[in-house]
């Protein structure tokens, strides 16, 4: 699939309304290779019959308006933001909201920063409500919703900022709820690239995988009852 | 996998499909990509026998804020038809309703309300009635409330092709008077009511066991209004009219009357009608309706229903049982019969059973529970496009003879119930050379089959004293078993009307018996032993056949009576079928070994030998069901798979994600 960015006036050029495309892709660097796990990666997460997702990893997410001069947000969101309006970021098991624009946690004003709780909504500018969430017990990683329908310029069903695991499965306190799935599959970083394993007999590609398995961009995961599909974007 | 394209396929032009939504009524639904980034949902038609998009095409055009817009429709390489529409992302009605089990805040269902109305009415007003309305076709969208699905329904209605089988979308919410083939707008109405009540209550208003049971309560049961608030009730009664023309006539007097009272009652605080609040995510419990509001389902109308609750709890108990224990536990009950001679009161409690099992088969019946062809008004025919089979659990035997519909359980949710299921019943096309292969197949196996069902009975039992009775024995069984095979091999896939089949079936019977009773004077065996019935009672006639002569043995009457019986007594031809749901059941066996002692029971006055004829039973019942051809789960079609010159395999059956067998490991740490 081509990246197609499209053409446009430079009127609309200023107008950082437009953005890119959806997923571009950069098969012909990436393929092959693993991908690797550096400050801040982005990952689409396309699950047959449960949704797409985006996946964060990283210890410091920016949360703005997309951008195609420099290099866009992690949580590129089509609002009236700015292209850097807010950071969201990890120390060990604490998230920490820093905001650069105006922006408020669960009604109370940010100035500088703030602590970030499961059950917490962020508001961005006077629209943009973005709920955070840590599902699991079992890990740090959080959940962030589109409460006010703001999304990036496709359709995704929230985006996993992945600090530990990410447990992709039936329960509810799973960070994708995958209800018609037999078992969890846990998405987790290792050896700086991203792995994923499960209880469940996966294979990658048409290759059965014994323990874990490495992640390359474009890899479709196949069990018994699912099926989805990594990419790697920008 | 259960769906049929992966990530990346591009069966169309100009579009990427990034991964699969769901499988739904009518076909798999993706979510795809434009070359340049336009994301468009893309929905597989099922394939069918007969493609008609005259229905669709009516609906191409429209748009509207209400409705999911479709963009186009546009056949792929394999002749299959996609639609291209409008990706909605927001949540379904579906889903939003598992978030309140007790009924939703009035707020929340008036906005459904509001934007079900404007789209129903919209539709209603271009002569279009949508016919499968339910809260799995209603989305929620930025833009609003947005039906989809418009035009599809009637587009499966073209195809109609058989004469037993019907099968409906999801039965929660079908008008009583769809089933009879003459509805209009009225349907969606009575849909909204059904989808009005729920929303209110959490529950609709007509749930049970299976398919039959629900469209039954449509039909003849009454609302149970008592969770509404009394201001509703009025208004939801005249919307769930079983007569369509005294019911609501369009969706926006529902939705007037609706708010009138609404308003009226000053019900717009929140809502005594439920704990409004909605469950949070961590400690909702799952709501236990199942996913299969979304499935064809067919109704077998042949079927009755299964019996009382301790029969249920047997067939349970039976079903838990694995496989090898059912065998060792059948064997061990059909040895105990052969050989203890308990005739008697075997043949009685059978027959007393059996009665009582009838007894209650006419009761329900008119007590109006269970639901049966014969008395239904569901006699209109049509056959949904198939859906790829999915593998299903291991198929268990059940113990009784009528096969139920496979249940469609309202709680809990199990998978299973999403799958199509093909029965016996189920019509489909045979190639007459595919029929013929079958039959001839099953002819050949046959033979082996007795061979090795007769030795079993020989080292097993000593019912055949040498080797020329087990000769005899074999050739009559096996001659039963052709006389069984040919015609259900010849009635597979067809409609046919069960009485005529089982007549037929007994006049082979009459000329299998007969074979039966002069092979041995043929076959210059001593059947002394063989044929010795335990009574005689003097000579018999009926008309002028003589059934019993007053010697101890059996006249050619008295066999032509017993094959007769046994043919006409089994639904010899779902034994034989190719969709049967499992290739030898234990209890299929059984069970005849059962009729054949009540027959041998009956008939031993007439010095029809006991242990003879229940174990011909047996021996025919295990003969017919090792050779009859059995089609595999996942490769049961409707139709006969397209020319093998052309392509043998046909893209869609392979799955290019499976696992090989033995794969390399790449570096996996």
């Amino acid at each position: 699939m081509n990246s197609g960015t499209l053409q446009l006036d430079s009127q609309h050029r200023q107008n950082r309304w437009c953005c890119d495309t959806c997923v571009p892709e950069r098969e012909t660097a990436l393929k092959g290779n693993a991908v690797a796990i550096s400050p801040s990666r982005k990952f689409m997460l396309w699950i047959d019959g449960v949704g797409a997702w985006q996946l964060c990893v990283g210890e410091s997410f920016v949360v703005g308006a997309p951008s195609f001069e420099e290099k866009s947000a992690d949580i590129a969101l089509l609002a009236d933001i700015s292209r850097k309006h807010a950071s969201i970021e990890r120390n060990g098991e604490e998230w920490r909201l820093t905001a650069h624009q105006s922006t408020a946690v669960s009604g109370r004003t940010v100035s500088q920063d703030t602590v970030l709780c499961s059950g917490d909504e962020i508001q961005l500018a006077e629209r943009v409500r973005l709920g955070f969430r840590i599902p699991s017990i079992l890990s740090t990683s959080a959940i962030i919703n589109f409460e006010s329908d703001h999304r990036p310029s496709h359709s995704v069903d929230g985006i996993i900022l992945l600090a530990d695991h990410c447990l992709l499965g039936p329960r509810k306190d799973h960070h994708v709820c995958c209800t018609q799935w037999s078992d969890v599959v846990v998405l987790f970083a290792g050896d700086g690239m991203l792995r994923c394993r499960s209880k469940v007999a996966l294979s990658v590609n048409g290759q059965v995988a014994n323990d874990s398995i490495e992640l390359k961009h474009g890899c479709v995961v196949t069990g018994e009852e699912l099926r989805f599909r990594v990419e790697q974007m920008e | 996998m259960k769906f049929t394209f992966a990530p990346e396929a591009r069966p169309l032009d100009g579009y990427t499909i990034k991964r699969a939504v769901h499988r739904g009524g009518f076909g798999e639904v993706y979510y795809a990509l434009s070359d340049a980034g336009k994301e468009v949902a893309l929905k597989l038609l099922n394939n069918n026998l007969d493609i008609e998009l005259r229905g669709v095409r009516q609906c191409l055009n429209l748009k509207h804020p209400n409705l999911v817009t479709i963009f186009d429709i546009k056949q792929d390489t394999d002749n299959d038809y996609w639609v291209v529409m409008e990706f909605v992302s927001g949540r379904g009605l579906y889903e939003v309703l598992q978030d309140y089990p007790s009924g939703m805040p009035l707020e929340e269902v008036l906005f459904w309300l509001d934007g079900i109305t404007a789209g129903l009415s919209f539709l209603h007003d271009r002569g279009i009635v949508h016919r499968d309305l339910k809260p799995a076709n209603v989305f929620q969208d930025p833009g609003g409330v947005k039906i989809g699905d418009i035009g599809l329904s009637k587009y499966i209605s073209e195809s109609r092709r058989s004469a037993q089988t019907q099968s409906v979308g999801t039965v929660y919410y079908m008008a009583p008077e769809v089933a009879k083939g003459r509805y209009g707008r009225e349907v969606d109405v009575y849909a909204m009511g059904i989808m009005l009540y729920e929303m209110l209550t959490g529950k609709v208003p007509f749930d049970g066991q299976t398919a039959a049971e629900i469209l039954m309560k449509h039909l003849t049961a009454e609302p149970d209004l008592s969770r509404l608030p009394k201001e509703i009730r009025p208004v939801l009664s005249a919307a769930l009219e079983k007569d369509p023309a005294r019911r609501t006539s369009s969706s926006e007097e529902l939705q007037r009357q609706f708010r009138n009272v609404v308003a009226a009652a000053d019900m717009t605080a929140p809502v005594p009608l439920a704990k409004a609040t909605p469950v949070p995510a961590e400690l909702r419990s799952e709501r236990v309706r199942s996913m299969e509001s979304e499935t064809i389902v067919e109704i077998d109308t042949e079927s009755v229903q299964a019996g009382p609750a301790g029969v249920a709890a047997l067939v349970g108990f039976w079903n838990a049982i694995p496989t090898p224990l059912q065998w060792v536990v059948g064997g061990a009950v059909a040895w105990l019969i052969l050989e203890s001679g308990m005739w008697r009161s075997v043949a009685v409690g059978g027959m007393v059973g059996g009665v009582a099992y009838l007894g209650y088969q006419l009761l329900s019946i008119f007590v109006g529970e269970p639901f049966s062809a014969s008395s239904g008004p569901y006699t209109k025919a049509s056959t949904p496009p198939p859906a790829p089979a999915r593998r299903q659990k291991k198929a268990s035997p059940t113990a009784k003879a009528a096969v139920p519909t496979k249940p469609m359980s309202a709680r809990p949710v199990t998978r299973n119930t999403r799958d199509r299921v093909y029965t016996p019943a189920t019509l489909r096309e045979i190639g007459k050379t595919h029929r013929a292969t079958d039959v001839s197949t099953s002819i050949s196996v046959s033979l082996a089959a007795s061979g090795l069902v007769t030795a079993a009975v020989f080292f097993t039992t000593n019912l055949l004293e040498d080797s020329a009775q087990a000769v005899y024995f074999a050739a009559v069984t096996m001659l039963a078993a052709w006389a069984l095979i040919i015609p259900s091999k010849i009635w597979e896939g067809r409609s046919g009307d069960s009485f005529t089949r089982r007549l037929c079936l007994g006049s082979l019977g009459l000329g299998v018996g007969f074979l039966a009773a002069v092979l041995p004077e043929y076959l210059l065996i001593s059947h002394d032993e063989l044929f010795h019935g335990s009574h005689s009672s003097g000579r018999v006639l009926i008309g002028r056949v003589a059934v019993s002569d007053g010697s101890q043995f059996p006249t050619v009457a008295c066999f032509m009576i017993f094959f007769a019986a046994l043919f006409s007594a089994r639904r010899w031809w779902w034994q034989i079928d190719s969709f049967r749901k499992a290739r030898f059941r234990v209890s299929s066996a059984l069970f005849t070994l059962v009729i054949g002692i009540i027959i041998t029971g009956m008939l031993k006055d007439f010095s029809f030998p006991e242990a003879l004829g229940a174990t011909w039973a047996l021996a025919i019942s295990a003969v017919v069901q090792l050779s009859a051809g059995w089609t595999q789960v996942e490769d049961r079609r409707l139709s006969p798979a397209p020319s093998p010159t052309t392509d043998p395999v046909p893209p869609r059956s392979v799955n290019p994600q499976v696992p090989l067998a033995k794969a390399e490991q790449a570096s996996f740490h």
